[in-house]
C-alpha cells in the first residue's frame, strides 16, 4: 500500500473529523455502560442518593420469583421463534434464487413486514387476534371454536411467537439471497458433473458455503430474539399474569414503573452476558464443526 | 407436455404463494378494515371488502389527537437523526479511511464494539446519563444519543476505503483543504452508500418507539409512534379508527421501501454482515 499522508498539519484534520463521533459514543454509550456497572452495585431509586450495597442486586435476582419467570419468557420466546425462522428464512432465500425470473417479487412481497414500525405491527395483529378478528374468523370458518390469543397465558407467547416468526424471517431471507447469489454458477455445474441431484447439491455445495452466514444469522436471530421489547409491551404488556414478560420489558418496569434503577441496571448486565455468552457458544460451536 | 423445468417453476410458484399470502394478506386486511364502519367490523361471518365503503374514520381517527402535531415531530426527529448521521458518520469514516494517525485502529474497534450495546440493555442508564444532562422532554434528548450510529460509520468506512488515494492527493497538490475534499470530492463519490445509510437510518427513526418512550413525557413532542401507542391503550377507541392511523403511518415507509428497494435491501444485509 501507498504511505498516507504524515504530515501532522493534515492529521490534525483527522483528529477533528472522528472528535464528534467519538463524543457522541463517548457520552451516550460508553458512559451509560460504566454507569451501569456502577448502579448495579447500588440501590438507587431516582429520589435519593445511590448507596453502594455490594453484589446484592445480583444475588437477589437469583431469589426474585418475576425476574426468574421473565428469564423463562424469553428463553421461551428465543427457542419458539429462531428455530422456525432459520428454516423458514433459508427456505424462502433458496426458492426465490432457484425461481430467477419473479423471484424478486416474492421476495419485495415478502420483505414488507420488516419495514413497518413495531407499533404498526402491533395494532395490526391486535386487530388479527381479537374476537372477530381474521384469525378467528378462519377458526369459525374451519369449524373450530375461536381463540382469546392475548389473554390467556398458554396462547398469548405463542401468538407474539407467530409475530417475531413473521418480522424476522424475511429479514434473514434476504441475508441468506446474498449469500446463494453470490455462490458462483461454476460450482453448482462442476456438481452436476460429478452426478449430484437437488438434495446432494443442497447438502455438499450450497451449505458448506454457506455456513458463515448460517453463523452469522443464528447469532444475530438470537440476539435479535432476546432484546424483543416493543411487541411484548404493546401487545399485552407482559401479561396475561407475566405470561408474555421477556426480560427487556421487565427491565423497563423495574427501573420506570417501580423506578428500582440499580436492581434494573444489574439486569441489563445480566442480559448484556447472556447475549454475549450465545454468540461465543454459538462461534465456537460453529468453528469447531469446520 | 411440460418440461421439468417448467414443472419445478409452477411448483416454487405454489409453494411461494403461501408466505407471499402469509406476509401481505395482514397487512392488506388492516387497510381494508381501516374503510368499514364499526358493524362491518363485527359482522359474522366477515366479509371481505368494505360494505358500505366508510372513509370518514380517517379524519375522525386525525381529530381525536393532535395527530398532525405527531407527524411533524416524527418528521423532525427522523430528518435531524438521518442527516447527522450522514455528515457524522461520513466524517469520522473518511478520517478512519484515508488517514494515517496514532490510535486509529484503537479508536476503530471501539466504535464497532458499541454495536454490542444495544438500547434494552443500555435504557436505563443512558435515561439517567439524558436526565442529568436536562434533555428530558426536549428534541434534543431524542435526538442526540442517535446521531453517530457506528454501523454508519463502519458502512460509509467500507466504501470510502475503496476510494483511490491519488484522487486525494491530486486534489490536494491542486491547494484543495481538507473539508473541500471531503465535500467535493469523496462524498459525491460514495453517493450510493450514502443513499443506503439514509434509508437504514430515516427508517430506525421513524419507527423509534422505546427511546421517546422513556425520555418524552409532553403532549407537544409526542411522535406519531407513541401518539398510536396512547390512542391504542385507551379504552374504547374504535378498531377502524385506530387502523385508519396506522395506515397513514405505514404508507411513507412502505412506499419509500417499493421504490428504493435496492437500497433498502442493501442497508439490510449489511447491517446483517456489520456483526
Amino acid at each position: 500500500m501507498r504511505k498516507l499522508h504524515v504530515s501532522s498539519r493534515i492529521n490534525r484534520w483527522a483528529y477533528l473529523f472522528i472528535l464528534p463521533t467519538v463524543l457522541i459514543l463517548l457520552v451516550f454509550r460508553f458512559i451509560p455502560m460504566t454507569a451501569a456497572g456502577y448502579l448495579s452495585l447500588t440501590n438507587y431509586d431516582l429520589f435519593s442518593r445511590p448507596k453502594l450495597i455490594g453484589i446484592r442486586n445480583f444475588i437477589d435476582l437469583f431469589h426474585d420469583a418475576s425476574f426468574l419467570q421473565a428469564v423463562r419468557v424469553s428463553f421461551t420466546y428465543v427457542i419458539g421463534s429462531v428455530i422456525p425462522v432459520w428454516i423458514l428464512s433459508l427456505l424462502l432465500a433458496l426458492m426465490t434464487v432457484k425461481l430467477r425470473r419473479g423471484g424478486g417479487v416474492f421476495r419485495t412481497l415478502i420483505f414488507i413486514p420488516v419495514v413497518l414500525a413495531p407499533v404498526v405491527v402491533a395494532v395490526l395483529w391486535r386487530f388479527l387476534y381479537f374476537e372477530y378478528g381474521l384469525v378467528n374468523e378462519i377458526l369459525r370458518f374451519l369449524g373450530f371454536s375461536p381463540v382469546p390469543w392475548l389473554t390467556h397465558p398458554s396462547t398469548a407467547i405463542l401468538a407474539l411467537i407467530q409475530i417475531g416468526i413473521w418480522r424476522a424471517s424475511p429479514y434473514f431471507m434476504v441475508i441468506f439471497t446474498a449469500g446463494l447469489q453470490a455462490i458462483p454458477e461454476e460450482f453448482y455445474e462442476a456438481g452436476r458433473m460429478d452426478g449430484t441431484n437437488a438434495v446432494t447439491e443442497f447438502f455438499y455445495i450450497t451449505l458448506p458455503i454457506l455456513k458463515p452466514i448460517f453463523l452469522l444469522v443464528i447469532v444475530i436471530s438470537v440476539i435479535t430474539a432476546l432484546k424483543v421489547f416493543e411487541i411484548p409491551q404493546l401487545m399485552t404488556d407482559g401479561g396475561p399474569a407475566g405470561a408474555t414478560e421477556v426480560i427487556p420489558l421487565h427491565i423497563y418496569k423495574t427501573g420506570f414503573v417501580y423506578f428500582k434503577m440499580g436492581r434494573a441496571a444489574a439486569m441489563s448486565i445480566l442480559l448484556f452476558l447472556i447475549m454475549m455468552v450465545f454468540s461465543w457458544i454459538q462461534v465456537r460451536l460453529f468453528s469447531e464443526n469446520r | 407436455m411440460v418440461s421439468k423445468k417448467q414443472r419445478v417453476r409452477i411448483l416454487l410458484f405454489l409453494f411461494l404463494f403461501i408466505p407471499a399470502l402469509w406476509a401481505t394478506v395482514p397487512i392488506l386486511w388492516m387497510v381494508l378494515s381501516s374503510f368499514k364502519t364499526m358493524e362491518d367490523i363485527f359482522r359474522v361471518p366477515v366479509r371481505l371488502l368494505p360494505d358500505p365503503f366508510y372513509w370518514k374514520a380517517y379524519p375522525e381517527a386525525w381529530g381525536q389527537r393532535n395527530f398532525g402535531l405527531y407527524f411533524l415531530n416524527s418528521c423532525i426527529i427522523a430528518l435531524s437523526i438521518t442527516i447527522g448521521n450522514l455528515l457524522i458518520c461520513s466524517l469520522a469514516a473518511f478520517s478512519l479511511a484515508k488517514y494515517k494517525f496514532l490510535g486509529r485502529n484503537l479508536l476503530f474497534l471501539l466504535i464497532l464494539s458499541t454495536l454490542m450495546l444495544p438500547l434494552e440493555v443500555t435504557m436505563v442508564p443512558l435515561f439517567l446519563v439524558v436526565k442529568t444532562l436536562r434533555w428530558q422532554n426536549t428534541f434534543l434528548g431524542v435526538i442526540a444519543p442517535f446521531l453517530a450510529d457506528p454501523f454508519g460509520v463502519f458502512l460509509m468506512r467500507q466504501y470510502m476505503l475503496d476510494l483511490p488515494n491519488e484522487l486525494i492527493e491530486a486534489a490536494r497538490i491542486d491547494g484543495m483543504d481538507e473539508i473541500g475534499i471531503f465535500f467535493k470530492i469523496v462524498l459525491p463519490l460514495v453517493q450510493p452508500a450514502l443513499t443506503a445509510l439514509a434509508i437504514f437510518i430515516f427508517r430506525e427513526s421513524w419507527n423509534m418507539y422505546i427511546w421517546p418512550l422513556i425520555i418524552i413525557t409532553t403532549e407537544n413532542l409526542r411522535p406519531v409512534t407513541l401518539g398510536i401507542a396512547l390512542f391504542m391503550s385507551n379504552y374504547g377507541t374504535d378498531w377502524n379508527q385506530l387502523l385508519a392511523i396506522a395506515t397513514i403511518a405505514m404508507v411513507p415507509m412502505v412506499v419509500l421501501f417499493l421504490s428504493l428497494q435496492r437500497y433498502f435491501v442493501q442497508g439490510i444485509v449489511l447491517s446483517g454482515i456489520k456483526g
